[in-house]
């Protein structure tokens, strides 16, 4: 049924403008709450957490906060509490949950969730995920991609209640120190974690004695009717069709010798008001840490379809409603089947899903969707541990995110360049050059963009980075789940691919050694790691960008004169400061190559 | 104490404030000369000289300080107008301008481009050279690879020399050597050099506040020097001083070896604004909001235990500047704001302006979508013929024609009820912006008075303070220039600092002794040039100090300006313990504590502002003027409500809401429950129940 167009609303708009920003800002303060107080570097450098919220039926009330990946599915984590303890929850419980097999995304996410009552009646879940430093893998790293299923991956706590009575459950604590590496990190972020769940709870309390719970529960009705009118109107204004694609992505395994095949059929039916998304087709489980979890699926496939559909629909279930997403258990791009590994499920698949997705809607019409953005990490963004010797040989293990870019080309913009990937979507800070020298005893180099790196199209795809790393006076170990070698991002509408990537490691008497798609590679002092990104795909004939565009990019430095002249067909005199278009004979050049084209 | 004069120069209008030599304080308006900022200056000092009957040069004769304040160097960073700068940076780091540190606003929004860095890549010249975490050479100068750049940099035709190199915070001497080679190479090029403009951590912050500093040193030095030129020719004898990022003032020969210190100027002093009128109205808590509503933005700060909140991570037109500054949170949020109702059926208000021109529907200039000053109109609470001190009459019939075709009809609502609905949602967007401010350091706004500045300030202060649980709001006389009152009243001040790391296992005390003893040296020498006599001087020592481990840093106060031996570095270390608890909530008494930087802040102290006296006193005549029909929710619709002229009204006499006071450059809406009282200075206290 297709929700009204015309608002019918019970409670008057006086009353849904004050609780609509009053949710966004308990949701902010449970934020700033977290990043307050956070100890790892990956939360309170990189801001990789979110906090969010949903009503008692698990609907989430989201704002524009958080990474796309972690609150597109959030309401997964309480459904996971309510199926495991039923009526067995109280004020004051708060559960722990990093399974993939029970919602969660990952399993360094770590998820905790507390029921929020008033009066007796459960009315919220509050709900913050953070990405640890260290959740106690087999090796100093946070995804395992070459794990076989999920005992070669991190310590699991499949859903437990980690409060009661609003005290640490001391087993589970225990238990959890004893299996990370960094025990006191890991309370600390644990904490950090809890204050920004309990500041929510307490906030939401407060919200529902001050306008009493029918007029909450009203809104919360009303709210997600509204959400789903957006997502009606906009469905609406797209063209109908079905589009199927298969994209690769890049196998290290014997059983896929010519890449993993990613697949998805999208149908956009504008009267119903309804997005299909079709993963069915998808291969089986794999021996693997890339395989996706319900959680990753679900998000990827909600953060693309609204991202075609516009900024300013809620991220919220009533949206959320008008796309269905069809998967199968057992499959890797899918509900994972016991025991798969998942440990990277935020990552390599899933920076392969959401543009593919994007990409569909672009076959479906002019101007809509995107190309595709950085899939897999690369060596500039590595898990680096070691030992310093100017701390006296102090260990060290984080995760440095540095030229994390090469964002998808999409129809009136170039690729936003600090992008990163469709999981994060920009959100990520990148790793300072200076404080990550003062931390680990490594030299950067280099940290520049890669020249001809993004996808040439109208639209260009935003370049990746050209970094290296050399080891100074100790040895240091790199672990990086890279991607885009045979199978860069693709372009989209005549748009071609990014560059692919390459990780080489280079001994001190320079010669060079590639290295493999999971890099775990130490160097020792004076050795290079030169990490080269892909960059994002290109959106929409090469030949159609503005040549203005084009002498920039060539004064610029960012591509090479021989892509402007052989792929973009433009035509430059001079050099230096006084490079210019030669209109008339860009034209000639355009228009002979086109003719060249069409025999 | 000598007659004083301010001025803020804004973009459409020049605010004066003057303080005669007996503590009376007047302000006034003037238009803004765009491209002649200081004709727009002299005209406002002419209409302070023309009310007292004498001429300009009398007036500048007698006055002792002139004090400006200016968005010269903040609009023409916002409208990327700054002169054409180059970058020199260390090989392999090209892109540090464009890379910025990542994050985005506005995650869900891909229909965006990337922005421009500060200085285009072609403009960006790598120079051969690398230099190490603890300051050891990795590769040496190579000088004739700076002179082929250098070439380079000519040819490109830039007008200033931006030079930041990795770990130059370390290790200086690579940068220093640069600065003497741009000197042979290009004599009469401008240039900075971020070891000297901005000695801290994070190569982008830095990088980006020494661009801003270089490209700004061309305007700022003939600004500055039009200015001074400009006022001795009419008379001035006295220091001509501006006011800083920091909020203080400092002389202009001073801005113009730092132009980057002009960043925020005028804005910033808006919190000293709030804090010595809070002083001279008898505050005792020293916590305060101020807020400034004007008409197409909304700035908020905030005063705490009588401080204002510094931080390093100042934005315009997102570019970090990267040097102390005070906290001003801005948002698209004014009189000239549009309302729309969406697919969906929810309104929303602003970020998109009607600006000036064409402006709000009522301003009768084809401009035919709603805004905040069309609803206020509507709803009653601005009167039509007394506008902008009377100088502007507003077309009612047109606003409610554009709220009843944009709000009213598709929310099926009246006019009235569309412009009261307009109001509520930007309120709540302004709310959202104080709570950002206010809980981003953990403290409670209930805990806080509310200071209203601005035209439109008046029109929505009561409604912000019953929704954040304000109590009370001071609207002082000089609310419509809030920022040129802080200029005047402002300490002298200037900021010095110097990078060295060390740590509470290892601490080095001889280094941190010599930098302290520079830094002490540096400042005292600033206080000399400044003129202020020793009993008026301050020297505030802080450090950039974090635990081990940690990425971020806090600003730490010295307990003492030295740090001599092991008791005062045990005295430092639990300093630091006790401020990380406070913003963090949790101290880490076994971690050793690193100290990465060492700073002085420079004060010359002003006299305390007095009670600022208004001009003229109470006329006696019965401040109730009229009444007019208003629509107030909580009464029903549209209510005949009283109108006060608010300069008639007595010291200590009351007005209880519902009801307006209308002042010449602003509008006070008192809602139910909620009265004002006259302060002897001419300031308006609103109590709320």
């Amino acid at each position: 049924m297709v929700a009204e167009a015309k608002p019918k609303t019970n409670l008057d708009m006086f009353t849904m403008v004050v609780l609509r920003r009053r949710i966004e800002a308990i949701i902010r303060e449970m934020t700033n709450a977290l990043f307050r107080s956070g100890r790892s570097g990956v939360l309170n450098t990189a801001m990789d957490f979110s906090c969010s919220l949903t009503d008692a039926s698990f609907r989430s009330v989201s704002v524009a906060l958080g990474l796309p990946v972690h609150v597109g599915a959030v309401h997964l984590i309480p459904e996971a509490i309510s199926t495991k303890f039923g009526k067995n929850v109280a004020p004051g419980d708060c559960f722990a949950n990093n399974s993939g097999y029970l919602g969660n995304t990952h399993c360094a996410d770590f998820t905790l969730c507390a029921p929020v009552f008033y009066e007796g009646q459960l009315m919220f879940y509050s709900i913050a995920r953070a990405h640890l430093g260290d959740m106690g893998f087999p090796q100093p790293t946070t995804y395992n991609p070459r794990a076989r299923d999920v005992y070669e991956e991190g310590l699991m706590l499949p859903c437990v209640r980690i409060q009661r009575d609003y005290e640490d459950v001391p087993e589970v604590i225990d238990i959890c120190r004893a299996n990370i590496r960094v025990p006191d990190q890991f309370y600390g972020d644990y904490l950090a974690t809890l204050s920004a769940v309990r500041t929510g709870e307490r906030r939401l309390a407060e919200l529902c004695g001050k306008y009493g719970v029918d007029v909450i529960k009203s809104f919360l009705d009303e709210f997600q009717q509204y959400a789903e009118r957006m997502a009606v109107d906009a469905i609406r204004k797209l063209p109908a069709g079905t589009v199927s694609r298969e994209m690769r992505y890049d196998s290290e395994i014997a059983e896929y010798p010519d890449g993993i095949p990613v697949r998805a059929t999208v149908t956009v039916d504008p009267k119903d008001a309804r997005v299909i998304v079709d993963l069915t087709e998808n291969v089986d489980n794999l021996p693997l840490g890339i395989n996706m979890t319900e959680s990753t699926v679900l998000a990827s496939c909600m953060t693309a379809v609204l991202n075609v559909l516009g900024a300013d629909i809620p991220r919220s279930s009533g949206a959320f409603s008008r796309i269905e997403v069809r998967m199968r258990e057992g499959s890797a791009i899918g509900k994972p089947k016991f025991p798969a590994a998942t440990s990277a499920a935020t990552t390599n698949l899933c920076h392969a899903l959401t543009p593919h997705i994007q990409s569909m809607f672009a076959e479906l019409a002019d101007g809509l969707g995107t190309a595709y953005g950085t899939i897999g990490m690369p060596a500039s963004c590595p898990v680096v541990s070691g030992k310093d010797s100017r701390h006296d040989g102090k260990p060290f293990v984080n995760q440095v995110i540095m030229g994390y870019w090469g964002g998808p080309a999409l129809s009136g913009h170039d690729g936003w360049l600090t992008y990163g990937s469709g999981a994060s979507q920009g959100i990520l800070w990148q790793s300072s050059v200076e404080v990550t020298e003062q931390q680990q005893p490594i030299i950067v180099e280099k940290l520049e963009i890669r020249q001809d790196s993004g996808g040439a199209g109208t639209w260009e795809g935003a370049p990746g980075a050209s970094c290296v790393f050399r080891a100074r006076n100790d040895a240091v170990r790199f672990m990086v789940n890279s991607a885009s070698r045979k199978f860069p991002p693709p372009g989209v509408r005549g748009g071609l691919p990014g560059a692919s990537m390459t990780v080489t490691k280079q001994r001190a008497d320079g010669r060079r050694e590639e290295l493999p798609i999971s890099v775990d590679v130490t160097l020792e002092p004076g050795e290079r790691l030169i990490s080269e990104a892909c960059g994002g795909g290109g959106y929409g004939d090469p030949l159609a960008r503005d040549p203005e565009q084009v002498r920039r990019g060539v004064a610029e430095g960012r591509i090479s004169r021989e892509r402007a002249d052989t792929i973009y067909g433009v035509v430059l005199s001079g050099d230096g400061f006084g490079i210019a278009v030669d209109k008339a004979a860009t034209e000639t050049r355009r228009s002979a190559t086109r003719q060249a084209r069409a025999r | 104490m000598g007659l004083s004069i301010a001025v803020d120069v804004g973009g459409t209008f020049t605010d004066l404030v003057l303080r005669d030599e007996g503590g009376v304080v007047e302000s006034l308006k003037s238009p803004t000369t765009p491209g002649r900022l200081v004709d727009g200056i002299l005209n406002a000092v002419g209409i302070a000289a023309e009310r007292r009957s004498i001429s300009i040069s009398n007036l500048l004769g007698r006055c002792e300080r002139f004090a400006a304040g200016t968005t010269a160097a903040t609009n023409a960073i916002l409208e990327g107008t700054y002169p054409q700068t180059a970058l020199l940076c260390t090989e392999g780091f090209r892109d540090v301008l464009l890379v910025r540190e990542g994050g985005k606003e506005d995650t869900y929004n891909i229909r965006i481009d990337y922005p421009a860095p500060y200085i285009p890549r072609h403009l960006t010249f790598e120079i051969a050279e690398r230099v190490n975490a603890e300051g050891g050479v990795e590769r040496a100068l190579d000088e004739a690879q700076v002179g082929a750049a250098l070439q380079k940099v000519k040819q490109s035709g830039v007008r200033a020399v931006a030079v930041c190199l990795l770990w130059s915070i370390a290790n200086d001497r690579h940068e220093r050597r640069i600065g003497e080679l741009i000197e042979r190479h290009l004599p009469d090029i401008p240039y900075s050099l971020s070891s000297a403009v901005s000695p801290s951590i994070r190569e982008y912050r830095r990088a980006s506040a020494t661009a801003i500093d270089a490209s700004l040193k061309p305007l700022v030095s003939a600004s500055v020097g039009a200015l001074e030129s400009r006022l001795r020719e009419a008379g001035f004898k006295g220091i001509v001083t501006l006011v800083t990022s920091s909020g203080g003032q400092t002389a202009g020969a001073e801005v113009v070896r730092k132009p980057v210190y002009l960043c925020l100027s005028g804005p910033s002093a808006a919190p000293e604004a709030g804090r010595r009128l809070a002083k001279s109205e008898g505050v005792k808590q020293g916590n305060a909001i101020v807020v400034d509503m004007g008409g197409t933005s909304f700035d908020v700060s905030i005063v705490t235990d009588w401080d204002i909140p510094m931080h390093r991570e100042g934005i315009i037109a997102g570019h970090m500047f990267g040097v102390p500054s005070v906290d001003v949170k801005t948002i698209g949020a004014g009189g000239g704001s549009i309302a729309r109702v969406d697919a969906g059926g929810f309104i929303h208000v602003g970020p998109e302006s009607a600006g000036a021109q064409p402006g709000p529907a009522c301003y009768g200039r084809g401009g035919e979508r709603p805004t905040v000053t069309d609803a206020n109109l509507v709803r009653g609470f601005l009167n039509p013929a007394g506008f902008a001190g009377g100088v502007m009459t507003l077309d009612a019939a047109r606003a409610t024609a554009a709220l009843e075709q944009e709000i009213a009809k598709p929310l099926g609502m009246e006019a009235p009820e569309a412009a009261g609905l307009v109001c509520l949602t930007v309120e709540q967007n302004m709310v959202a912006a104080i709570e950002d401010i206010t809980l981003k350091r953990g403290v409670d706004p209930r805990e806080y008075i509310m200071i209203a500045g601005g035209a439109a300030a008046g029109l929505h202060a009561v409604a912000m303070a019953r929704e954040l649980g304000i109590k009370r709001i001071l609207v002082p006389r000089v609310a419509g220039a809030l920022s040129a009152y802080g200029i005047l009243v402002s300490d002298i001040r200037s900021a010095f600092a110097t990078s060295l790391l060390t740590d509470s296992a290892g601490f080095d005390f001889d280094r941190v002794g010599q930098v302290l003893a520079k830094l002490e040296g540096e400042a005292s020498a600033y206080l000399d040039r400044m003129e202020v006599p020793a009993a008026k001087r301050a020297l505030l020592f802080t450090t950039e100090a974090r635990y081990r481990g940690q990425v971020w840093q806090l600003t730490l106060p010295l307990p003492r300006s030295r740090i001599g031996d092991q008791a005062a570095l045990a005295e430092l270390v639990e300093a630091f313990h006790k401020l990380h608890e406070t913003r963090y909530l949790v101290r880490s008494p076994g971690d050793v504590v690193e100290f990465i930087e060492w700073n002085v802040m420079a004060v010359g102290r002003m006299e305390e502002a007095e009670a600022a006296r208004p001009a003229v006193a109470a006329s006696g005549s019965a401040a109730r003027v009229g009444a007019r029909p208003m629509y107030f929710r909580e009464l029903g619709g549209m209510k005949e409500v009283p109108v006060y002229a608010g300069q008639r009204l007595e010291i200590g006499e009351e007005v209880a809401g519902p009801a307006v006071i209308e002042e010449p450059l602003t509008t006070i809406v008192l809602y139910p429950r909620s009265r004002a009282r006259a302060t002897a200075q001419g300031s308006i206290w609103v109590e709320l129940q």
